[in-house]
């Protein structure tokens, strides 16, 4: 007991050390954002996992606490490096330029090494990753799940902060499977009746994918020139630097050559997309979503669907598109077909959803379409959607998910049919979910709607009147969300029609954790729904950069 | 440095195996110190000659063997690690004549660090496994058992440590063939130590048969090559090598007799059998050390000694054998894991999976020899070293994942699954470990298993790109990069077994019988923190490793 608590102080203190880089300015990013999260989490579950039964009841809510406090810390370091109040960043970057970059050699032998940074890109994910931690915790703050579920939330936290900053393929691969182990055990211990299946599914599937990727990312490390000097490997020559193989990217590609040829491009190019758009994911590779969201606990889902699946569009975004701009022009009508089977796929098969939560993860497969139509269009303002689709979609859907575990928490039901007219007996639910619901749809002043919008913008100087279809199923999208919302708070008469599963007990309304959760979510989509232009204007830059960088050149 | 074999230098150099040699004199010795005299004839004068009589208490505990054996190990270790941890370390030849017999360089130390370190870790499990009862009072028919045979399992595992060394220094095939047997034969006794137990029993027969039958055919190649070329040292075979047809066939019958030790398909057929039907820290040698031994054997003989000209016509077909054997070993191994039940032959299955990996790299190196790609030798050297390091960090996690079943083994067998129920519940720390080995045993970052397979896959796609740089065409690549794509798809497979493991000890409910606590055993918890603690640090900074492996791959003398 004295001894946890020693570590736990001393992981409080770490937090307010950042380690300090060579020449002598401090590290935001290593310990504060990435390795704090991490190792806190770990120290927090050795020492939970090790007390008798009979202690683990007492020691849950000081956990809790305590790694509710632990998770604002790097929301209070990200917020306060996007205001510069910690020190002034400069986000005015080109195309392969980092702010808050930092770079430490780790494995000499093949060149890999701990090499972080942000730009406009990962800085939104990062500010999203380290937002979503504290509101899950709060969200899930009376659900009886023990002393280790809040310390796993950190640790996923830390794991997806450290692949949005990662500048080198080696430490991007490790972060990217090591956000794989605790979803897996978040499914797999607090999960419902098939979280077997579900997490097995879940861990193999996307592990599978991520191999091929991997295979990839080496062949094309074996593919780069030789070189000696810092960071290149003392055993292969070579490094595995994202930073270094943009340039070398960027300047082979330059003019009428293409970067390691064609044929390679292409092959290296579906290797790596294959990786990403399982996790996206895409059509025909999200069998596993709807499964893994299902069987996840409400935090589990609210990670999953709020940052985990942006995970896949940034792996997108961050290596293949920006390298392979040749093999981007030959796959783009895939990418386009993908997108809109996603897009239309999730759509249609959300109406035959006769269970809430299962609805809500396919209407994430059919959003994450809406990334790769932005993708496919090969326009600024369709990556800017994107992007703000990303981020959109990182806060909306939280708040869906919420939704669904506060029915399955209170009513212990997630079926549609078995309830009708809930609102008369939970109005604060009823409430949310009709806003959720509505942001999800692309409600105007909500923040979905400026993504939707920007996407058809785009898509229409790419593809002209193709645009047809993704506004239609948009308009699909709409009749999901209202069926399913009308039928369970408002239908059935004065009384409404109580699910079976709460056995004649009077329904109850959400907890305050709960409304502070979803009302802090509501917040913010409302915020960036009138206001979007405080995350665009990162990402409009960033856009801008890419293109200027990578796919204007000499003539095309 | 060349010295003579016995001489004064000889002895400095092998002062490790040496010291190796005396532990194992030493537990014949110890346990048998008495009083005995012996009388001078047709006097009365009695003489105390100190071995038999009644035993001296203090000598003859039954805990003496095993605490000999751990010593012994521990300081030939540590003796061949400050060797070699520098980095500067002088070859020495010793030769017997004309004939040079051992040599000891980076590439032989490394591989004796493998051995010692792997035996080393199943003795300190022993020593809980098999326990020399010591204290005062009734003992149950066991436990008595249990004592005496203590000397008998130490001076088995000494034995095959001795003879696993020799291999190692071998430069002449007929001096690894000694060492070869000499370590076979013991761990023939050791598969079958628990005869009071059927599956021991059967295990062991199965595996010495099957063993021997590999041996002997291992050993009429040898004549062959021997009656080819009139020697059967390594760099005169490699020096007339000319690939007849006899000298091939001699070839593929020795690589039958290394391909049994390995565990490739289709001479793989008795290792689940042993592995299951062995007690744990004994299939945890098999897997590691007898494994790092017939690899010894696949290198020295295949990349060293059996290297066709680039323009003669037998080339392709060791290639393309190589590269299916290496396949179907790989896709078996995994295949048949997914069908088991029973942990350690799940276990067996995965060790004759990652034979196919390692076979698959030694592809690599093939066609980097046999000069279909183009390449400087240092390539070679990397891929080397990526096997070599695959090696190592085995015993790391497939030996720690065995000493965990032979914690549960003594409380009452691990030839279940559902023996591994809720482990993670009674001993959160064991469980975790064992969850970690499995993930290192996945491929997944950043721990060890990661770090390995991710170097011999990077060491199959350069030889596989070789020196073309620039615009490069897919079909240009040569075609063992599919070889890497086998490797990978085969470890998606793996990941459902081992997760497996992990959804059943983090999952399900402990079963009866087994809802108190682990036992105690703080030697083999020692071990499994070690194996634990170097499969998390390995992983996470693996350059010194990386390092000596390929010093070691560079004293190979592959150019």
């Amino acid at each position: 007991m004295l001894v946890g608590g020693l570590l736990i102080l001393v992981a409080g203190l770490m937090a307010f050390f950042p380690s300090m880089n060579s020449s002598g300015e401090t590290d935001w990013i290593s310990i504060p954002l990435v390795g704090f999260p991490i190792v806190v989490s770990c120290i927090l579950l050795a020492f939970a996992s090790q007390e008798k039964r009979s202690r683990k009841e007492i020691i849950a809510s000081p956990i809790r606490l305590f790694t509710l406090c632990a998770s604002l810390i790097p929301l209070a370091i990200s917020t306060a490096l996007f205001f510069d109040w910690l020190i002034l960043v400069d986000w005015d970057l080109m195309y392969n330029e980092y702010a808050l970059e930092e770079e430490y050699l780790w494995i000499e032998s093949i060149g890999a090494s701990w090499h972080v940074g942000m730009d406009g890109l990962s800085f939104p994910m990062v500010w999203l990753t380290t937002f979503l931690v504290p509101v899950t915790i709060v969200m899930t703050w009376n659900e009886k799940h023990g002393a280790t579920y809040f310390p796993l939330l950190l640790m996923m936290g830390g794991a997806l902060i450290g692949v949005f900053v990662a500048l080198d393929l080696f430490l991007f691969y490790v972060f990217w499977e090591l956000t794989l182990i605790p979803m897996f055990f978040l499914i797999l211990k607090w999960g419902g009746k098939d979280r077997r299946y579900a997490a097995q599914k879940f861990f193999i599937y996307t592990f599978c994918a991520s191999v091929i990727m991997l295979l990839g990312l080496i062949t094309l490390y074996f593919l780069q020139p030789e070189s000696s000097g810092s960071g290149y490997g003392t055993v292969t020559g070579r490094t595995f630097d994202m930073t270094a193989l943009f340039t070398n990217a960027r300047s082979k590609n330059a003019g009428d050559s293409v970067f390691l040829g064609k044929d390679m491009q292409n092959i290296l190019f579906a290797m790596l997309m294959l990786g990403f758009l399982v996790k996206l994911p895409a059509v025909p590779f999200h069998t596993w979503l709807p499964d893994a969201h299902v069987q996840a606990p409400t935090g589990g889902s609210m990670l999953l669907a709020g940052v985990m699946l942006k995970m896949g569009a940034y792996g997108m975004l961050r290596i293949p598109i920006a390298i392979f701009p040749d093999a981007l022009v030959f796959y783009q009508d895939i990418i386009m077909a993908i997108g809109l089977i996603s897009l239309v796929w999730g759509a249609v098969v959300c109406l035959g959803q006769t269970n809430l939560k299962r609805m809500v993860a396919y209407s994430s497969v059919s959003h994450m379409g809406v990334i790769l139509l932005g993708i496919a269009s090969m326009q600024p303002i369709g990556y800017a959607a994107a992007l703000f689709m990303m981020f959109a979609h990182g806060i909306i859907s939280p708040m869906l998910f919420a939704v669904c575990g506060a029915f399955k928490h209170h009513y212990h039901s997630m079926e549609i049919g078995d309830m009708r007219g809930m609102a008369r007996w939970s109005p604060f639910l009823a409430v949310y979910m009709m806003f959720a619901w509505m942001a999800s749809l692309g409600l105007p002043l909500l923040a979905g709607f400026v993504a939707e919008l920007m996407v058809l913008l785009a898509y229409w100087p790419a593809y002209g009147w193709w645009i047809l279809l993704p506004g239609f199923v948009l308009a699909i999208t709409a009749a999901y969300y209202l069926w399913s919302m009308q039928r369970t708070i408002f239908e059935g008469g004065d009384e409404g029609q109580p699910p079976e599963s709460l056995k004649g007990e009077t329904p109850p309304d959400i907890t305050l954790p709960e409304n502070i959760g979803m009302i802090i979510l509501a917040a913010f989509t409302v915020l960036f729904g009138i206001f979007p232009f405080i995350a665009l204007g990162m990402m409009d830059d960033w856009t801008v950069a890419l293109f200027e960088g990578v796919f204007i050149r000499g003539g095309i | 440095m060349s010295t003579e074999v016995f001489s004064t230098e000889f002895w400095k150099a092998v002062a490790p195996e040496a010291i190796l040699v005396i532990g194992l004199v030493l537990i014949f010795v110890v346990p048998n110190l008495g009083n005995s005299k012996f009388r001078i004839p047709l006097t009365k004068v009695q003489i105390p000659w100190f071995l038999g009589g009644r035993r001296f208490k203090f000598t003859g505990s039954p805990a003496i063997p095993g605490m000999l054996a751990a010593a012994t190990l521990f300081t030939a270790l540590g003796m061949m690690v400050i060797e070699t941890i520098d980095g500067k370390m002088d070859t020495t030849t010793v030769t017997s004549g004309e004939t040079v017999l051992l040599q000891i360089d980076a590439f032989s130390r490394f591989f004796e660090i493998i051995f010692l370190a792997a035996i080393l870790l199943a003795v300190m499990a022993s020593l809980d496994r098999i326990p020399a009862n010591t204290f005062e009072g009734k003992k149950t028919l066991d436990e008595l058992y249990d004592n005496r045979r203590q000397a008998d399992l130490y001076i088995l595992m000494l034995t095959t440590a001795v003879g696993m060394c020799m291999v190692a220094l071998a430069q002449d095939l007929f001096v690894l063939f000694v060492g070869l047997e000499l370590a076979s034969l013991a761990t023939y006794v050791l598969v079958a130590f628990h005869k009071e137990s059927k599956a021991g029993a059967e295990a062991g027969v199965k595996y010495f048969i099957v063993g021997s039958v590999a041996s002997g055919i291992g050993l009429y190649g040898l004549s062959l090559l021997y009656l080819e070329y009139g020697s059967l040292q390594l760099d005169v075979l490699a020096s007339d090598w000319d690939g007849s047809i006899l000298a091939t066939i001699g070839l593929g019958l020795v690589l039958v007799g290394f391909g049994f030790k390995v565990s490739a398909a289709p001479f793989h057929f008795a290792a689940p059998d042993a592995y299951a039907g062995a007690n744990s820290p004994v299939a945890g040698i098999l897997a590691t050390a007898s494994k790092a031994m017939g690899m010894i054997g696949l290198v020295r003989v295949l990349l060293v000694v059996a290297l066709p000209d680039a323009d003669s016509d037998g080339s392709a077909i060791w290639l393309y054998t190589l590269a299916t054997l290496s396949v179907v070993t790989m896709t078996w191994g995994n295949l048949a894991a997914l069908g088991s039940t029973n942990p350690k032959r799940m276990l067996a299955y995965s060790s004759v999976a990652h034979a196919g990996y390692m076979m698959a790299a030694l592809t690599a190196v093939g066609a980097w020899k046999w000069g279909e790609i183009e390449a400087p030798v240092e390539y070679a050297h990397a891929i080397v070293a990526a096997v070599l390091f695959h090696l190592f960090v085995l015993v790391a996690f497939k030996l720690g994942a065995f000493l965990v079943l032979g914690l549960l083994e003594m409380e009452g067998g691990a030839s279940r699954l559902s023996a591994l129920s809720g482990l993670a519940r009674r001993d959160p720390l064991i469980g975790t470990a064992m969850f970690v080995f499995m993930l290192s045993l996945a491929g997944v970052p950043p721990l060890a298993g990661f770090m390995s397979k991710f170097l011999v896959v990077s060491g199959i796609v350069s030889a596989s790109i070789g020196d073309l740089s620039g615009s490069v065409s897919f079909s240009d690549l040569h075609w063992i990069w599919w070889l890497a794509l086998a490797m990978f798809i085969n470890s998606a497979i793996s990941v459902f077994y081992y997760l497996r493991i992990g959804v059943v000890m983090f999952l399900d409910v402990p079963e009866e019988g087994r809802r108190k606590p682990l036992p105690y055993g703080a030697s083999i918890r020692m071990a499994i923190w070690i194996c634990l603690v170097a499969t998390i640090i390995i992983g996470l900074s693996g350059d010194t490793i990386i390092d000596m492996c390929y010093r070691a791959a560079e004293s190979l003398n592959l150019g």
